[in-house]
C-alpha cells in the first residue's frame, strides 16, 4: 500500500538532485534583489534554507557549496550511467576511500538526508513515514532513516552496496543500514570498531579495514591503484590542512566564522574530501572568514556567547538555527560531528595509505568518542580540548532522541565538562532532522534563557568579583 | 519447582545468600556473550544481572535517560540503590549502546574494585574469533587475579563440561514444553532459567534433575494456542505469565534469557579458550551481530517448526534499536513462512502495560482463530 504513495520521481535523491541541478544557473554574484525574487517563487520549506544560505555575508561561499553539492549529485548520476558502483556510506566514514576507486562513487546517507531536508517541500517527512509504515520503530535516527526510507520505497536512486562503519559506536545507524542492505538485496560491508583503546584494538581495526579493502576491491572489480590513491589522498591531506586553518580562525573573539560555515566544513568533509571541488569550497570559506576578520565583522553588536554543541545540531531550519542565533550574538563554535583529530595520511606507499585511512576512520566523529572503550571519558576529553581551544563560554547538547549512546552517558559528560572546563551545558531535547518533535521557537526560548540567565549572570558575577 | 518459583524473582536469593555467607565471591554480568565457564572455573559465582521487582527508576533515569531502555535503567536503579551490593565486581560487555551506558554509569558511581570489560566483536570471521580468544585470555587472567587463584585449562574444561550438562538438561526441559500436550508452561521455564542464572552451573544441573523428574509426567492442557516468544533481553516472568493468562502457551522461545543462551554451543577447538570463543561468538544469535541475519532467522524458524507453534510474539523494549529493527525482518520472514506474528513493543516491567499486553495477545489469539 505504501508503495503507491511515492512515485518514481519522488525519491529523495531524485528530487534533491533535480533541485540542486538548477543551481548551476545561479550567477556567482547574485544581487539582493535577485535573491529576494527567488525567495518569492520558492516553496516555503526550500525558501527557508535558501534564505539562510543567501545571507549576504556568506552568499558567495554558499553558492560554491551548493554548486559543489550539485556536482556531487551529478557525479553519482554519471557514475551510475558509466556502470560504476554507487556505495552508500554513513557520515562516520571517509568518502575519499571510495574516491580512491576508479569504479566506485560515494553517497553519504546522512548528508543526503540533510540535503533533502533543506531542499524539499515537506522536508524528509514522507520518507520517514514510509519507513515507519514498514514497521520500523519511531525511535530510530532520522539522520539516516529519512534517506534510507526513501531507498526503501524502491522508487529512488539506489546504492549498489552499503558500507557500515557504525557497529561499535551506534546501534541505530548500523542496524538501519543492515536492514536496508537486506531489503534492497545489496551487500553490506562492515567496519567494526572494537571498543578497545589498546594497541591490540587498533591492530584489530586495521585488520578489519583491510578486509573492507579486499571486499571493496572484489566488488568494484579493481585493485586499488597506488597512484590514484596518492592523488586522492594528497588532496585529502590538503583539505585537512585547510580544515585546520579554518579551525584556527574560529578561535578569534568575536568569531569571524559564520555559524553556517561549521556545517559547510563538515558537509565538505563528509562528501567531497579528496576532491578539487572540496578544496575550492574550503578555500572560499577561509577567504571569507579572513576578510571578515580583517574588517572586524560580526553579525551582532556583541558576541554574547560562544557555544560549542557537544554532539550535533538541528538541521531542519537553517535560518532559524544558524543565522538567527548569530544575529542574536550567539556563536555556534562547532559541534562534535564536525570536529576532527585527523592526521595527514602518509602517502609514501599503498600500505601506508591504507593504514592512514584506517586511522582516519578510527578518529572519525562519533567513532572516536562513543566507539571508545569508555564513551564518557573519550567524549569528555575531546570536548574539554575543543572548548578550551575555541574559548567556549558554554556547551549545548541537542538531545537528539535517537542518540541513545550519548544520552546514556550525557549526565557524566556534563559533570566532567563543568568540573574540567568550568562551563555549563544546556541540555535540549528534539529531533535533529525532523521538525515535528520540538519547534525552533521552543529551542530558541531555552537557548535565550540559558544565555541570559546563566551565561550573562556568570559573566556579571565574575566582573563583580574582579572589580 | 516450588524452589524455583520462590527464588526465581528474588535478586538476593537464598542460594546467593548462602554462597556469600560461606565467603564466596559473586561477579555480575549482563550479556549472553559472557562465558560464565571462566568465572565458574575460578570458583566464583557468575550472576546474571536482572531487574526483578521492576523498580521505579529515579536514579537510573538521572544517569541514563528516558531514551534508554527501561531494562537497563531498572538494572542501574537496583545497582545504585544498593540492591546489588552483594556483587563483588562486574563484567561489562559491549552488548548494545544501552548496556554500555548502564555499566559506565554503574561503575562510575559504585567503583567496584573489580571491573572487567570483555570486548565482543560484532561479526564472526577468522580475525574476530582470534581477537575474541585473546579477549577471553585477558578475562581469564583478570578473573583469576580477582579470585586469587589460577584458572587452569583443566578447570576450564571441567566448567565447560558442567555447562554442557546444564545445556543438555535445559534442552530436555524445552522438549517437555514443546511436546503435545506440554509438561511445563512457558512461565515455569522462565522461572527455571532466571533461577539458574544466579547459580553455579553444577548446582543448577542438580536442580534441573529434580525439575525434570518432577515434570516428566505432568501435563498442561488448558491452553488455546501454542506460541513462540522472541526478542530483546527480558527476565520478565510476569510478562510470560500475563501472556499465558490469556490462554496462550509459550511453547518455545528465542530469547536471550532463554534458548539463545544455551541451545547452540558448538565448537571444535582443543584449546579451551578457543573453544569458548567458538561457542560464544560463533553462536551469538543476537541482532548485535552483523552479516549473520540468515543464521538467526534460520534458528528462529527451526525453533518455531520444531515446537509446532500457531504464531509468534516478537517483543522488544521501547528504544531497543537492535531488536526494534530486527523485528521487522523477522516479522516479514516468519509471515512468509506462514507463521502469524504479533509485534509487541513494550516498556520493560511496566505494570501500566499489563492490560494493553493482555488485550493485544487476546486479539492475536482471535486472529489465530483460537
Amino acid at each position: 500500500m505504501a508503495e503507491k504513495e511515492i512515485k518514481g520521481y519522488e525519491g529523495l535523491i531524485n528530487r534533491a538532485s533535480g533541485i540542486y541541478g538548477l543551481l548551476k544557473y545561479f550567477p556567482e554574484d547574485m544581487s539582493d534583489e535577485e535573491v529576494e525574487g527567488i525567495l518569492h517563487v520558492l516553496p516555503k520549506d526550500m525558501s527557508s534554507a535558501i534564505r539562510a544560505v543567501m545571507a549576504p555575508r556568506i552568499r558567495k561561499t554558499s553558492l560554491a557549496l551548493l554548486k559543489g553539492m550539485q556536482q556531487w549529485f551529478d557525479g553519482a548520476m554519471e557514475a551510475r550511467a558509466q556502470g560504476k558502483k554507487i556505495i552508500l556510506v554513513p557520515f562516520n566514514f571517509p568518502p575519499e576511500f571510495v574516491y580512491c576507486f576508479e569504479n566506485a562513487y560515494p553517497l553519504t546517507s546522512e548528508v543526503l538526508t540533510v540535503a533533502g531536508v533543506a531542499a524539499l517541500e515537506g522536508q524528509g517527512e514522507r520518507y520517514w513515514d514510509y519507513a515507519m509504515g514498514l514497521g520500523l520503530p519511531d525511535y530510530l535516527c532520522s539522520s539516516n532513516t529519512i534517506e534510507l526510507g526513501s531507498a526503501l520505497t524502491g522508487a529512488d536512486f539506489e546504492p549498489d552496496a552499503i558500507i557500515s562503519a557504525a557497529p561499535g559506536s551506534c546501534d541505530a545507524n548500523s542496524k538501519i543500514h543492515e536492514f536496508v542492505a537486506r531489503y534492497l538485496g545489496v551487500p553490506q560491508f562492515i567496519l567494526d570498531k572494537p571498543v578497545d583503546d589498546s594497541p591490540r584494538g587498533r591492530k584489530a581495526y586495521r585488520t578489519c579495514f583491510r578486509y573492507l579493502v579486499r571486499d571493496m576491491e572484489e566488488f568494484a572489480g579493481e585493485e586499488l591503484s597506488e597512484d590514484r590513491m596518492r592523488e586522492v589522498l594528497t588532496r585529502a591531506n590538503q583539505a585537512t590542512q585547510l580544515y585546520y586553518d579554518l579551525w584556527e580562525l574560529r578561535k578569534m573573539r568575536p568569531n569571524p566564522c559564520p555559524n553556517l560555515f561549521t556545517l559547510y566544513a563538515y558537509a565538505v568533509r563528509y562528501v567531497l574530501w579528496g576532491t578539487d571541488i572540496g578544496l575550492d569550497i574550503l578555500r572560499s570559506m577561509i577567504d571569507t572568514v579572513k576578510d571578515r576578520l580583517d574588517k572586524g565583522l560580526y553579525p551582532a553588536e556583541e558576541e554574547v556567547a560562544r557555544c560549542f554543541w557537544i554532539y550535533t545540531y538541528y538541521y531542519w531550519d537553517w535560518y532559524g538555527f544558524f543565522n538567527r542565533m548569530e544575529e542574536r550574538g550567539i556563536t555556534v563554535l562547532g559541534d562534535l560531528l564536525g570536529s576532527f583529530f585527523f592526521q595527514p595520511v602518509d602517502t609514501s606507499s599503498r600500505e601506508s595509505m591504507i593504514d592512514g585511512l584506517a586511522d582516519t576512520c578510527w578518529d572519525y566523529a562519533m567513532t572516536r568518542q562513543v566507539g571508545a572503550q569508555s564513551m564518557s571519558a573519550q567524549w569528555a576529553d575531546d570536548i574539554a580540548y575543543w572548548t578550551s581551544q575555541l574559548d567556549a563560554d558554554a556547551c549545548i547538547y541537542c538531545g537528539h532522541h535517537s542518540c541513545k549512546q550519548t544520552w546514556s552517558v550525557f549526565s557524566m559528560v556534563r559533570s566532567e565538562i563543568m568540573k574540567r572546563s568550568k562551563i555549563p551545558t544546556l541540555m535540549l531535547q528534539g529531533d535533529s532532522w525532523i521538525r515535528r518533535m520540538t519547534p525552533m521557537s521552543a529551542l530558541d526560548e531555552q537557548i535565550d534563557e540559558f544565555v541570559n540567565n546563566v551565561l550573562k549572570r556568570k559573566r556579571a558575577t565574575a566582573a563583580t568579583e574582579v572589580g | 519447582m516450588r524452589t524455583m518459583q520462590s527464588q526465581s524473582t528474588d535478586l538476593y536469593s537464598e542460594y546467593v545468600r548462602d554462597w556469600k555467607e560461606k565467603g564466596g565471591k559473586v561477579l555480575g554480568y549482563a550479556c549472553v556473550a559472557t562465558p560464565v565457564e571462566i568465572i565458574e572455573a575460578a570458583g566464583v559465582l557468575p550472576y546474571r544481572i536482572k531487574a526483578f521487582g521492576h523498580p521505579d527508576t529515579e536514579l537510573g533515569d538521572a544517569y541514563l535517560a528516558r531514551f534508554n531502555c527501561r531494562f537497563c535503567r531498572s538494572c542501574l536503579q537496583l545497582g545504585l540503590e544498593g540492591s546489588y551490593d552483594f556483587l563483588d565486581g562486574l563484567v561489562e560487555t559491549n552488548g548494545c549502546d544501552h548496556l554500555r551506558g548502564m555499566f559506565e554509569n554503574w561503575q562510575h558511581v559504585k567503583k567496584y574494585d573489580f571491573f572487567h570489560y570483555l570486548k565482543v566483536p560484532h561479526f564472526l570471521r577468522e580475525d574476530s574469533l582470534e581477537y575474541f580468544t585473546d579477549e577471553l585470555a585477558l578475562m581469564r587472567d583478570a578473573v583469576a587475579g580477582f579470585a586469587g587463584t589460577e584458572i587452569s585449562d583443566d578447570a576450564l574444561r571441567e566448567a565447560i563440561d558442567t555447562y554442557d550438562e546444564v545445556n543438555a538438561k535445559l534442552k530436555r526441559l524445552y522438549a517437555l514444553r514443546e511436546q503435545t500436550p506440554p509438561a511445563v508452561s512457558g512461565t515455569e521455564v522462565m522461572q527455571v532459567l532466571c533461577t539458574g542464572s544466579s547459580m553455579l552451573g553444577r548446582d543448577f544441573s542438580d536442580l534441573l534433575d529434580e525439575v525434570l523428574e518432577e515434570k516428566a509426567k505432568a501435563r498442561v492442557t488448558d491452553y488455546k494456542a501454542r506460541l513462540m516468544i522472541m526478542g530483546s533481553a527480558t527476565d520478565e516472568v510476569d510478562l510470560i505469565a500475563d501472556i499465558e493468562s490469556t490462554g496462550a502457551l509459550i511453547a518455545a522461545d528465542a530469547l536471550c534469557f532463554g534458548s539463545r543462551s544455551f541451545w547452540t554451543r558448538g565448537g571444535e577447538s582443543g584449546d579451551p579458550l578457543a573453544l569458548l570463543a567458538e561457542r560464544y561468538l560463533g553462536h551469538l544469535f543476537c541482532p548485535r551481530m552483523f552479516n549473520d541475519y540468515e543464521r538467526r532467522i534460520e534458528y528462529v524458524l527451526d525453533t518455531a517448526r520444531r515446537a509446532g507453534v500457531d504464531g509468534a510474539i516478537i517483543t522488544y523494549n521501547k528504544f531497543c534499536d537492535l531488536h526494534g529493527v530486527e523485528s521487522v525482518s523477522q516479522r516479514m520472514d516468519l509471515e512468509r513462512a506462514g507463521i502469524p506474528v504479533l509485534v509487541l513493543e513494550k516498556d520493560y516491567g511496566s505494570k501500566a502495560d499489563t492490560g494493553r499486553v493482555k488485550t493485544r495477545v487476546q486479539a492475536f489469539l482471535e486472529r489465530l482463530g483460537k
